[in-house]
């Protein structure tokens, strides 16, 4: 049972003497408003010790004009009373009440104008009305006249009757506890030692009063700060790296040739401006031409140095670790870049022009496709997915090349993400002589699943109540 | 994506097979199923495939994995006795012919559909929208050879395809549906391609239309197949793949002979390649006999060459072996991707994070000690939103994308206050006060680097409190700073102060102009901070081409 506030005890005590009384005059007693009263018996009423009775009564009230001629008199009775034989029309024109009062007196045919004078006529009275004034009744056809002229007003009025239940009464009978309640304690109060005798007030302990909204990291970051951790922990290193990228590192170096449709205007951000190419393209050029000294054919045709030049942003983190290879060319490199990549996309529910990708890649001596398909079934795990499987895929730089689905309960097999080894085409020209195994997965899509989300968008234009609702620990089953 | 329509019946019969043996295997070669339907499926294959692009040769591929048929498909090629000249004035323009004769097709609707279908994916695959290929076919019985391919007036009329009127060259660019799609790739010439035969009738305006003389219909029992593009590999590869199609379907190949070489010859193309090599590759151990025989599944010729080598006979659809690597990929399907022992690399590495996002989950975790919840805003955005609501002059190092989208995302972020205030605005009506933060890439020139930023809207925002966030997040940061007063017209004079570091300006706090707040629809003061996180030791901003 929840605890009495300090102003339901004096209620209580009043209403063991009242026993049913209605809340104005509780009110009265209690040195309160009827609607504090009234409140105080609802939040007694939930323990069980008051009952409420709530009646709609109709009432009469005076508009202020009617106030005053409650007081004072109806307009017509006060002109009425100074009418005297001789008055003139003009006499009483000096009156404030003139317009209204001999309106009325002429339209109640208890005066008449006879030349310049006014006279009343025998037996005028303005008696009837000035009752239904003083003691208006809705039956009352003086009454309804009064409300027409806007002095009394209909109005429907809540009463409240207030009892005290059997279990009220018994609570009061056994003696209330009246010390003063105390809301927050002082430093003085605690110094003093005065606390022992304080009566702190007790709060009912299921009403949150109010929410406090930490702050917080947003959901989506957290995801990849856990894609990032799982990383770590598999012995990676970071990388991090520029959005603008110039097509040479994001296209030319991942053999991905000049006219591949993917490098057209309608599907990469092209900036206007250029970078000069890093030393040792030619060897990236003849690799495209010819092959370079590989058993490849390369792509034939023409290509051209102003197309390489050309700074995109970057569709893909790969050109910030293809850059790392070429830097690094020694074994053993395992390195990570989760950083956002941008396609020239219609914007729409699932589609966005920006999204975050994951890239990872493993150069070393003997590292084999087979070794890939482990590393990516160890990822998985890891980020929850159980049901991993891989099946064939072309990606332009690598190849043997896969795609990983992983299984979702209610969903099945989701495709997420694709990898490959690099294609020798790529990794020759840039002094790199060992294998590399590389695999990419958008991180949004997972962040979908694992947040509900119908459309990404709200990733990045998020509604605060969302943010603020959204756990810092979310339970994942099986990935999501 | 080239999603092919596979009919069953025309399927099970080429594959000589059920249809589910046939679907229950398919994403296996390197597909992804997109529809089963009543009678056919739907099923994508990757652009480096397009001898896929036809249930031909689908079923090809599908024989030979599935064992039915292996090792390498031949074709007979006979001359025809028809021959093309190619006209020198070309060479600039569109020099590259590729033609044969397909006798004794028996076309119905649905196979009719099939060879359209695949023209057009290969337009797509290998022409690069018809710009590198483009493939015409054509009712030979119509026209008489020899034939002559040449740089034509633009002048010249005749009746295109699905036309009743001759039209000029210039008036088919103009008005007919294809050739204003495809207009830009030949409009720049002085002359026009054109193929007429001995009577100069029109056979086609590569690349862009027929004419309605050569109309292919279910009556047609012979095709002239021409194709004409910038690259001799891509012509050839589209002439293979569709003479291969149509042999498969029943139909007898020959050879024409254009400017003096017999062509097509169908004929594989030798490789030799190593058996240590693809099983250092894939972690698999071979053989050169179980090399062959995994390549032969994949419709390859294949025969050991001692332990050590297998001489592979490639088909001559086979557009994407360019690498022995692509040969390596078939071995690895042909074995199952499912098979190869999948254990993570051995080699012990330790993780290492990167100092940028080292210090960016510090500036996070500093945030949210304040009580400031994370925001993610776009990159992309607009200078209205970067720099005139903010009454701010632009960067001169914005970058602005040459082809945006839409106007709303026309630059990339030099900022991300003004992305916060946007955030304020879109959350109006959420309950207040509300403390916001970001931190992440901003761009200015072509360098990318980091800035923390954060807002704070409620009733008592004042200067104070912008002071006392970025001093906090400053100080936590160690990062010693000094202050000065600013200009920045985003902030109120005299409650607005430019953070320095080292002499630099490195951040901004105040209380935001009222002028910004209207113009964001904002009705609360807003206390605002923003650092340049390059401020901090050991995280220099990433020049991105060094």
């Amino acid at each position: 049972m929840a605890e009495l506030t300090q102003n339901e005890k004096r209620l209580l005590a009043t209403l063991e003497k009242e026993k049913t009384a209605d809340a104005s005059r509780l009110a009265g007693l209690l040195d309160a408003t009827t609607g504090a009263t009234t409140q105080w018996a609802y939040l007694a009423q939930d323990k069980g010790f008051v009952t409420i009775e709530r009646v709609v009564v109709k009432e009469l009230v005076y508009t202020d004009e009617g106030k005053i001629y409650a007081k004072n008199g109806l307009p017509e009775t006060q002109l009425l009373k100074v009418i005297l034989p001789g008055t003139t029309l003009a006499d009483l024109q000096k009156y404030e009440v003139f317009k209204i009062g001999f309106g009325q007196l002429r339209k109640k045919g208890l005066v008449k104008v006879e030349g310049t004078s006014v006279v009343k006529v025998p037996g005028a009275s303005t008696a009837a009305d000035e009752e239904a004034l003083k003691n208006p009744s809705v039956a009352d056809p003086g009454t309804k006249d009064l409300i027409r002229r806007g002095l009394l007003l209909e109005s429907e009025a809540v009463r409240y009757t207030i009892g005290i239940t059997p279990e009220g009464l018994a609570l009061a009978k056994r003696g209330l506890d009246f010390r003063c309640e105390i809301g927050t304690l002082t430093h003085e109060q605690i110094v003093s030692g005065e606390w022992k005798g304080l009566n702190l007030r007790k709060y009912d302990i299921t009403k949150l009063p109010k929410k406090a909204y930490p702050g917080k990291i947003h959901p989506y970051q957290r995801i990849i700060s856990e894609m990032r951790e799982i990383l770590l922990e598999m012995g990676f290193e970071e990388l991090y790296g520029g959005i603008v990228q110039q097509s040479f590192w994001n296209f030319d170096a991942l053999f991905q040739p000049q006219d591949h449709p993917a490098r057209e205007m309608q599907d990469t951000f092209y900036l206007k401006e250029t970078l000069p190419l890093p030393k040792g393209y030619e060897s990236v050029k003849a690799m495209h031409i010819s092959g370079g000294d590989t058993s490849s054919t390369g792509w034939g045709g023409v290509w051209k140095e102003e197309k390489a030049e050309q700074c995109v942003l970057r569709t893909h983190t790969t050109s910030v670790s293809i850059q790392h290879l070429a830097k690094n060319p020694n074994p053993p490199i395992k390195a990570f870049c989760i950083g956002r990549v941008y396609r020239r996309e219609t914007i729409d529910t699932t589609h966005l022009a920006e999204f975050e990708q994951l890239e990872g890649v493993v150069m070393d001596e003997g590292v084999t496709f087979g070794n890939l398909l482990g590393l990516l079934r160890e990822f998985y795990h890891r980020m929850g997915f159980t049901g991993v499987r891989f099946k064939p895929s072309y990606y332009p730089y690598t190849e043997p090349s896969l795609d990983a689905e992983v299984y979702v309960e209610g969903l099945g097999w989701i495709e997420m993400g694709g990898a490959g080894v690099f294609r020798e085409e790529v990794t020759a020209p840039l002094g790199i002589n060992y294998p590399v195994l590389a695999w990419g997965l958008g991180v949004s899509r997972i962040a979908m699943l694992r947040l509900g989300l119908k459309d990404l968008r709200y990733l990045h234009r998020s509604d605060v109540a969302f943010l603020r609702e959204t756990p810092a620990l979310r339970h994942s089953k099986g990935g999501v | 994506m080239a999603v092919i329509s596979l009919p069953y019946k025309y399927l099970e019969r080429l594959t000589r097979t059920d249809r589910k043996t046939i679907l229950d295997k398919i994403a296996f070669i390197g597909s992804d199923v997109e529809r089963i339907e009543e009678d056919h499926a739907d099923v994508e294959f990757f652009p480096d495939r397009p001898d896929l692009f036809s249930p031909e040769g689908v079923a090809r591929a599908m024989r030979g994995y599935l064992g039915i048929e292996t090792g390498l498909p031949t074709y007979t090629v006979k001359p025809s006795g028809i021959s093309f000249t190619v006209d020198p004035q070309l060479a600039d323009i569109r020099p590259v012919l590729g033609a044969a004769v397909i006798r004794g097709v028996e076309f119905d609707d649905e196979s009719i559909q099939s060879i359209m279908s695949l023209q057009e994916s290969l337009h797509w695959a290998v022409g690069r929208g018809r710009s590198k290929v483009a493939i015409g076919i054509h009712d030979l019985d119509t026209v008489s050879p020899p034939f002559r391919y040449i740089a034509s007036p633009r002048n010249r009329a005749f009746i295109p395809l699905d036309y009743s009127e001759e039209m000029t060259m210039d008036e088919i660019l103009g008005k007919h549906p294809k050739g204003r799609d495809y207009a830009k790739i030949v409009q720049d010439f002085p002359l026009f391609p054109l193929i007429v035969d001995s009577n100069d009738h029109v056979l086609s305006f590569p690349p862009i239309i027929n004419g309605e003389r050569t109309r292919v219909t279910i009556d047609t029992r012979n095709i002239l197949l021409d194709t004409t593009g910038t690259d001799t590999r891509a012509v050839g590869v589209a002439v293979n793949i569709i003479c291969t199609a149509m042999a498969e379907a029943g139909a007898t190949i020959g050879s024409v002979d254009i400017a003096g070489v017999q062509t097509p010859t169908l004929a594989p193309v030798e490789r030799t390649v190593s058996v240590s090599e693809c099983s250092r590759l894939l972690g698999v151990e071979l053989t050169a006999s179980s090399m062959a025989s995994l390549l032969q599944k994949m419709r390859f010729g294949a025969e050991p060459v001692g332990s050590e080598k297998v001489k592979v006979q490639v088909p001559c659809f086979r557009a994407d072996i360019m690498h022995d690597w692509d040969l390596f990929e078939d071995v690895a399907i042909a074995y199952g991707y499912d098979r190869i022992q999948d254990l993570p690399p051995k080699t012990f590495t330790v993780g290492k994070p990167h100092p940028v996002q080292v210090n960016a989950a510090l500036a996070r975790e500093i945030f949210c000690g304040l009580g400031y919840i994370e925001v993610m805003p776009f990159t992309l955005t607009n200078e209205d939103v970067l720099y005139k609501k903010m009454q701010r002059p632009e960067r001169p190092g914005v970058l602005r994308v040459m082809h945006p989208i839409s106007i709303e995302n026309t630059v990339v972020r030099t900022d991300l206050l003004p992305l916060l205030l946007e955030f304020l605005t879109l959350n109006r009506h959420r309950e207040l006060p509300q403390r916001l933060f970001a931190v992440g890439d901003v761009v200015d020139s072509c360098l990318t680097y980091q800035q923390g930023a954060g807002v704070s809207i409620h009733r008592d925002a004042d200067f104070s409190e912008s002071y006392a966030s970025a001093d906090a997040v400053l100080h936590e940061l160690s990062i010693d700073y000094e202050v000065e007063e600013s200009a920045d017209p985003a902030f109120i004079d005299g409650r607005r102060a430019d953070i320095l570091v080292a002499g630099k300006k490195a951040g901004v706090f105040g209380e935001i102009h009222p002028l910004v707040l209207n113009a964001f629809d904002l009705e609360q003061s807003v206390a605002a901070f923003e650092i340049d996180l390059r401020s901090v030791l050991g995280s220099a901003g990433m020049q991105d081409i060094s």
